[in-house]
């Protein structure tokens, strides 16, 4: 299945932009001024569709002309260009979007031609398969852990890597012990939330911990 | 920067090709997904997090009412979607050094692509097919791909680790800790904030 690499879904969608020369600001740079906003961190609304790898929303104005000998051409219209990595099937990150973050689908999506809203999800997700344009090739360089997986993972190298700098030097049973309450400390740490990119603080504090408790 | 996020940039390209070329290039790719091997320079490298390519046949692009009006082109096109760790310029200087067969075999068909080797020529050819995004989000921006897998390898140790000492005195576990240390010193550096390149 081209658009799937083991369990990570490569979406790409081209959805027409609405070309409407009264518009007093062009949809295209109401797209742009929208886009240009959309927080990028752990408030970034595709941090709510938590199954969300890496993603991209773009405008393409037109193709590229590369030059003489080959022939000038253009499009008739532009594109939005959505481009996600995701966990898990097509029909159920569409649906995510449509109930977790419905206020920037109908934002984003309002400028583009067709676009029913979402709320109609089936209408929704019918026309989002529409825009789809089958991947031919496509790599994923990890693709057997989801994004929870992912974020949890670096959130234990971080900490065992605080962990074994606060327990240089330290031996036997102290050290064993620092490291139970290490494990259980892991266990009990908040999720890391997606795009935050502090995995290392919650980690710190987790192996702070547990390192605490042999100097009590 | 747009193209940036966190220690990850996205690149967007498209280039025209030939109609009667894409079915070579489909050859191409379906070779390259069918044959691991070939995949090998790709997966060492180990800074792309996910790539894609995408052939839109002339006809192909998305007709979703009936008064939008279709496409009128000559060229098939070629869209790349890459998410990367490192600068551009590192980007096509590794692509260029180190997949030049495989990018030549993927570029080819495209009009006046002129070959990965040398760079200063590519590096013009990609410059001006590519277009620049308008929003990126990545769940964990300050992690590379290679520290992801470092990541994985860490917890997958330390969960090896933990069952096989549960049972063991003071003495034994400090002994196994030692051994649990030298397998995963490697892969203990720290994520962080990227540095600034271009």
């Amino acid at each position: 299945m081209p658009n799937q690499s083991g369990s990570v879904y490569g979406l790409t969608l081209l959805s027409p932009i609405i070309g409407d020369p009264h518009a007093p600001v062009s949809h295209d740079l109401q797209l742009r001024l929208i886009l240009g906003s959309m927080p990028r961190d752990h408030e970034s609304p595709f941090a709510k569709v938590d199954s969300t790898h890496m993603c991209r929303l773009t405008v393409m104005n037109d193709v590229i002309y590369v030059g003489m000998p080959a022939c000038e051409e253009h499009l008739q219209l532009q594109y939005l260009v959505f481009e996600s990595n995701f966990d898990g099937d097509l029909e159920t990150y569409l649906r995510r979007m449509a109930q977790q973050i419905p206020e920037t689908v109908d934002a984003v999506w309002s400028h583009c031609l067709g676009y029913p809203g979402v709320i109609n999800p089936d209408a929704f997700v019918a026309y989002m398969k529409k825009c789809q344009v089958t991947t031919t090739f496509y790599f994923a360089d990890v693709n057997d852990k989801t994004v929870g997986q992912t974020l949890t993972a670096l959130q234990t190298q971080s900490a065992v890597g605080a962990f074994v700098e606060r327990n240089a030097g330290v031996h036997g049973a102290p050290l064993q012990q620092a490291f139970l309450k290490l494990m259980s400390d892991l266990r009990e740490a908040p999720a890391p939330q997606p795009g935050s990119g502090r995995e290392d603080a919650n980690l710190c504090a987790v192996a702070g911990a547990g390192a605490s408790s042999i100097h009590e | 920067m747009t193209n940036i996020t966190g220690k990850t940039y996205a690149m967007n390209a498209i280039t025209p090709m030939k109609p009667w070329k894409t079915w070579l290039l489909r050859t191409v790719f379906f070779i390259l997904g069918h044959v691991a091997s070939l995949r090998n320079d790709l997966v060492n490298l180990s800074f792309i997090h996910f790539a894609r390519w995408v052939i839109i046949p002339r006809q192909g692009f998305p007709h979703v009412t009936e008064d939008q009006p279709y496409e009128q082109l000559k060229y098939d096109y070629l869209l790349f979607f890459s998410n990367f760790n490192g600068t551009w310029n590192q980007y096509i200087d590794a692509f260029s050094s180190v997949l030049s067969n495989g990018l030549n075999q993927i570029w080819r068909w495209s009009e006046k692509f002129p070959g990965s080797v040398p760079v200063t020529p590519f590096k013009q050819y990609i410059a001006r097919v590519q277009f620049e995004t308008d929003f990126y989000y990545t769940a964990y921006p300050h992690a590379a791909t290679n520290d992801v897998k470092a990541a994985h390898r860490v917890t997958d140790a330390l969960h090896d680790f933990e069952r096989q000492s549960a049972a063991m005195n003071p003495e034994q576990f400090e002994k196994a800790y030692q051994s649990f240390l030298v397998k995963v010193q490697r892969d203990l550096g720290s994520t962080g904030m990227a540095p600034v390149g271009t």
